[in-house]
């Protein structure tokens, strides 16, 4: 798949991301491409990642998700995923990985509240 | 549980009885000779039944089963059903189901198997008695042969359906413990409370997880109370595990907080070397309220005077 294939909304001063298809390597690495360059044009405060859609997250994926949240904060951004499913979660936490530094939520909600507002 | 559950619960398709009747060496000769014998067993099926009966009735303990007139005469009618059953020359499926519902109707008496095979090897005295009277010593001994492998694998049978249903009833007991060890209580809107009894292995520790996490997000809760004051022994596993499960509810996007903490368990996990300072924790339950309530924007306030 090619980038520019999950669409990256903009809300007021936020990036606003949903993943709905699997994120396999090809795809994971050209996501976050895309969302880095998106922050670069926008300057967004913000980026709230939508996670919902996403049955299975292998280490990989978890690392390039903790690792964008990583990347967004150097340019000044602030990241929130949310939706992480409870079998997710799970899993993550066996694997021994907890992407620690990167803020959660439960939904759409409350991670735009966590977002600054500005 | 009928019959035809413990079927399917056995796996009693054709397969397997093809593959029984192999084990038991039941060949169609067997099956034949025992059909040509059916006027033979109609004949003595009345006295045998009688004799069978005088036996479980004679003993202190079998005869508790049967204390009612009326009903040790249903038992004996379908006795020598049964009986019978042994010489009809056929062995297939239909001939198993009505076997399971013999098993199954001692299950519910709660006869346990010494009774059935003491009363098989009754059975199998009084045919050969009569067998050894009535025929020549080679039909006699072919006869005997035949009927025994048939008496073997209908006790195989009633084994199998009395172990199943024991199956079950551990596997329901299991299910209601899992059920009761895990109770998440909703104490306050988007605020969870799990309080933990007893020991924590690694296996409970899942099922926890588990449960938690799909009511976390069931309930959209934003702040769990875990109260271990219940249980028995804190150690680095159980630390552990504690650890991830918050870690784990952290990753849905709400907060653990750790109470019932005692003296001895501050001091155990602390001399453990375990870091749980991650994790939000109090001493007493009450505490841990009030700072759950604070996560989702509530106060406890004293009511006016």
């Amino acid at each position: 798949m090619a980038r520019g294939s999950i669409p990256i909304l903009r809300v007021a001063n936020n990036l606003l991301v949903t993943v709905q298809t699997e994120l396999h390597d090809a795809i994971a690495e050209a996501f976050q491409e895309d969302l880095l360059a998106a922050i670069e044009k926008t300057g967004a405060a913000g980026l709230l990642i939508d996670v919902t859609g996403i049955e299975i997250v292998d280490s990989y994926v978890a690392r390039v998700l903790a690792d964008t949240a990583k990347m967004a904060r150097l340019m000044g951004t602030e990241t929130v995923i949310v939706g992480i499913r409870p079998e997710v979660a799970a899993t993550l936490v066996r694997m021994g990985y907890t992407m620690s530094g990167v803020r959660t939520a439960l939904n759409v909600d409350e991670g735009l509240a966590l977002l600054p507002r500005r | 549980m009928t019959q035809i559950n413990y079927m399917n619960r056995l796996r009693l398709d054709e397969r397997e009885l093809a593959s029984r009747r192999a084990f038991f060496e039941i060949t169609d000769e067997d099956l034949a000779r025992l059909a040509t014998l059916r006027a033979f067993g109609e004949r003595h099926s009345t006295e045998i039944v009688d004799a069978l009966y005088d036996l479980i009735l004679g003993h202190p303990e079998s005869r508790t089963f049967f204390t009612d007139e009326r009903a040790v005469a249903r038992v004996k009618k379908m006795q020598q059903q049964y009986f019978i059953g042994l010489f009809g020359g056929r062995l297939d499926l239909a001939y198993v189901e009505d076997r399971l519902r013999v098993g199954a109707a001692h299950e519910r008496i709660g006869l346990a198997p010494k009774w059935y095979i003491g009363a098989y090897s009754r059975y199998l005295r009084l045919l050969h008695d009569r067998m050894f009277a009535e025929m020549s010593p080679a039909d006699a001994s072919a006869a005997f042969l035949s009927i025994k492998k048939l008496v073997a694998f209908d006790m195989a049978l009633a084994i199998d359906t009395y172990n199943a249903a024991n199956m079950d009833t551990v596997a329901r007991h299991q299910a209601a413990i899992r059920e009761l060890s895990t109770p998440v209580i909703r104490v306050h809107h988007r605020v969870l409370l799990l309080p933990l009894v007893g020991t924590v292995d690694s296996h409970r520790a899942e099922q926890i997880m588990e449960t938690l996490l799909l009511k976390v997000v069931d309930e959209q809760a934003r702040a769990v109370i875990v109260d271990i004051a219940g249980v028995a022994v804190v150690d680095t596993q159980v630390a552990d595990h504690l650890l991830k499960t918050t870690e784990a509810v952290r990753l849905l996007g709400a907060e653990t907080i750790l109470t019932g903490i005692s003296a001895q368990i501050a001091r155990t996990i602390v001399q453990l070397g375990v870091d749980i300072s991650t994790m939000h924790t109090r001493a007493r339950l009450a505490d841990g309220i009030e700072l759950a309530l604070g996560i989702v924007g509530r106060v406890i306030v004293a009511k006016e005077a």
